[in-house]
C-alpha cells in the first residue's frame, strides 16, 4: 500500500509538470466557462426555462474534462511509457507495470474530479449556477461517464502500435466528440444531420447524463445513458485488455 | 560453500520465426561473476531477459533463487537488481524522485543518498533524468539496480558509451559488490571488463552456447578450435575471442574516399 502511495504521488507530480494535461484539465474548461458565460450569461436556456445557460454548460464542460484525461492524457502517457520501454524498467523491479497503469488511471481520475470541482466553484462564484442533483447521483454520473472515456482511451492505447498511431486515434476522436457531443456547445444548436452523428458518439450520452443529473433528474430517468455507457466501458475494457496482453512488452 | 543462485537448463527462446536462443545451460553461484559475450544478435540479451523474467522461455527452464522468474517475478525481484540495456524513465522525473520511487519498492532499501554520493550524482539529484548525460544515466541505472540490496545483479551492457575513467570506477565498484557475496551476470562487448571481473565466461554465437567455463578453460577451448595459432598463456581475452568469433566484412573504405 505504501509502495502504491509513492507511485501515485510520483505520477501526480509528473501530471502537474505536463503542461498539456494540466492546462486542459484545470484551466481550459474554466476559460470556456468564463468565455461563454461572458457571451450568454446564465440566462434561461429558453423562455420560461428554470435552468440557465451556464447551469447546463458546467456539466457539459465536466464531460470535456473527462475527455481530456480519458481520451488524451491517459492513453498518450501509457503509450509513451510503452514506447520508451518504461514499463519494461518497472517490470524489472518488484513494482511491475500493473502498478504504474493503476496509478495512471487513478491520477487521471483524481485530476478529473479536481477539474470538475474547480469548474463548479468558479461556476458557483461567478454565475451562481444551480446544482439540483444529489451527491450520489452526481458521483454515479461522473463514474459512468469517466469510465466510458477512460476505457475508450485504454482501447486506443491497446490498438495503437506506438505513441504516434495512438495519437492518430486519440486526437480525431477527442475533437470530434468534443464539438459534436454537446460538451462545448449546446446540442440544441445542432442541425438534424449533426444531431444524428452526435447520437453515435459515446460522449453525447455522458453529456446527456451529466446535464440531466445536475438539473435534478433521478438516475432512473437516465437508464438508457447508464446502460450505453456501462456497456461501452465493459466492451472497451475487455477488448483493450485482450489486445494489451497480446502486445510485446519487451 | 557458495550457494547456487541461478540455474539455466536447455533454455530455448523463439520469436515468431526466429530461433533466438537454443539449448543454453549454465549456472551462477553467490559471489561469482559470469560474463556473457558474443556478437550482436547472438542471443545475449534474450538469454538474460529470460533470467530477469521479462521473457517467457519457449523451452527449457530458468531458476533464480529456486523460483521461476517468469511466474514469481515480484518475489525474485526482492533479491535481484537489474540494469537494462536501454532503460528510459518518465521524462519529467528528477533523479531523487526516481530514487525515492524505486526505494519504495523494497522493504529494506539501500541508502540511496549514499549511493548518489558514491556514484558522483549528488549534485544532480534535482536534475530531470532526461537531462543527464549517457554516463550519468548509466550510473543512475546502477543505483536503481542496487536499491533492493540484491543478492543477484544482472547488468546488460552497462558500461557501453562510458568514459574510460568512469568505466574503470564502475569496474572497481562491481569488484567490491562481488566481494560482498553478490552474484553478477554481465553482458558486455568489452572483453577487458570480462577479463578483469568474470569468474566464468558464457560465449554465445547465433543463439547457441559454444562455451561456458572459467577463463583458463576458455583459453583451452580457443586453442582447441584454432590449433594453428600460437597462443601465449596470458593472451588477452579479446585476442582469444577475435580468433574464434565469426568474421565480418572488413570496412576498408576502398572506393569511398
Amino acid at each position: 500500500m505504501k509502495r502504491f502511495a509513492v507511485i501515485l504521488k510520483t505520477e501526480m507530480l509528473l501530471f502537474s509538470r505536463d503542461f498539456f494535461g494540466f492546462f486542459f484539465t484545470l484551466v481550459f474548461p474554466v476559460m470556456m466557462l468564463l468565455l461563454f458565460g461572458g457571451i450568454y450569461g446564465n440566462e434561461p436556456v429558453y423562455d420560461g426555462a428554470d435552468m440557465g445557460m451556464m447551469d447546463i454548460s458546467v456539466p457539459a464542460y465536466s464531460v470535456m474534462i473527462m475527455g481530456v484525461t480519458g481520451l488524451m492524457a491517459l492513453p498518450l502517457t501509457l503509450s509513451g511509457y510503452k514506447e520508451k520501454n518504461i514499463y519494461k524498467r518497472f517490470d524489472a523491479a518488484p513494482a511491475g507495470k500493473k502498478s504504474i497503469i493503476a496509478a495512471q488511471v487513478l491520477v487521471n481520475l483524481i485530476m478529473t474530479l479536481i477539474g470538475i470541482l474547480v469548474l463548479l466553484i468558479v461556476g458557483k462564484l461567478v454565475y451562481n449556477i444551480q446544482i439540483k442533483g444529489d451527491i450520489f447521483g452526481i458521483f454515479t454520473g461522473i463514474l459512468f461517464s469517466a469510465a466510458a472515456m477512460f476505457s475508450m482511451g485504454f482501447l486506443f492505447t491497446a490498438v495503437g502500435r506506438d505513441l504516434k498511431s495512438t495519437s492518430v486515434l486519440c486526437y480525431p476522436f477527442y475533437f470530434v466528440m468534443m464539438f459534436l457531443s454537446g460538451a462545448t456547445m449546446p446540442d440544441m444548436l445542432f442541425p438534424d444531420t449533426i444531431k444524428k452523428i452526435s447520437g453515435l458518439l459515446p460522449m453525447t450520452y455522458a453529456v446527456d447524463l451529466m446535464q440531466g443529473i445536475f438539473s435534478g433528474d433521478g438516475l432512473s430517468l437516465h437508464g438508457k445513458e447508464l446502460i450505453i455507457l456501462g456497456s461501452l466501458t465493459v466492451a472497451f475494457t475487455v477488448i483493450g485488455a485482450f489486445l494489451y496482453k497480446r502486445k510485446d512488452w519487451t | 560453500m557458495s550457494q547456487e543462485i541461478v540455474q539455466v537448463k536447455n533454455l530455448d527462446l523463439t520469436y515468431k520465426s526466429l530461433h533466438a536462443v537454443r539449448n543454453v545451460s549454465f549456472s551462477v553461484r553467490s559471489g561469482e561473476v559470469v560474463a556473457v559475450i558474443g556478437q550482436n544478435g547472438s542471443g545475449k540479451t534474450s538469454s538474460v531477459e529470460c533470467i530477469e523474467g521479462l521473457r517467457k522461455p519457449s523451452g527449457g527452464s530458468v531458476s533464480v533463487f529456486g523460483k521461476d522468474p517468469w511466474t514469481c517475478r515480484s518475489e525474485v525481484y526482492k533479491e535481484m537488481g537489474v540494469g537494462l540495456q536501454e532503460a528510459e524513465y518518465p521524462s519529467k522525473i528528477r533523479v531523487e524522485e526516481l530514487c525515492r520511487l524505486f526505494a519504495s519498492f523494497y522493504e529494506r532499501p539501500a541508502d540511496w543518498n549514499l549511493l548518489l554520493t558514491q556514484m558522483d550524482l549528488d549534485e544532480k539529484r534535482k536534475r530531470p533524468v532526461e537531462k543527464l548525460s549517457g554516463g550519468e544515466k548509466q550510473r543512475l541505472s546502477i543505483i536503481l539496480a542496487l536499491m533492493g540490496r540484491p543478492r543477484l545483479l544482472v547488468l546488460d551492457e552497462l558500461t557501453t558509451g562510458l568514459d574510460p575513467e568512469v568505466r574503470q570506477n564502475m569496474l572497481t565498484g562491481l569488484q567490491n559488490i562481488r566481494n560482498s557475496g553478490v552474484a553478477i551476470i554481465m553482458v558486455s562487448h568489452y572483453l577487458d571488463e570480462a577479463e578483469a571481473l568474470a569468474d566464468k565466461i558464457l560465449y554465445l554465437e547465433k543463439g547457441e552456447q559454444l562455451f561456458f567455463g572459467t577463463q583458463n578453460e576458455f583459453r583451452k577451448f580457443v586453442k582447441d578450435r584454432v590449433p594453428q595459432e600460437d597462443l601465449s598463456e596470458n593472451a588477452p581475452l579479446e585476442k582469444l575471442y577475435l580468433m574464434i568469433a565469426p568474421k565480418t566484412n572488413g570496412l576498408t573504405m576502398e572506393g569511398i574516399l
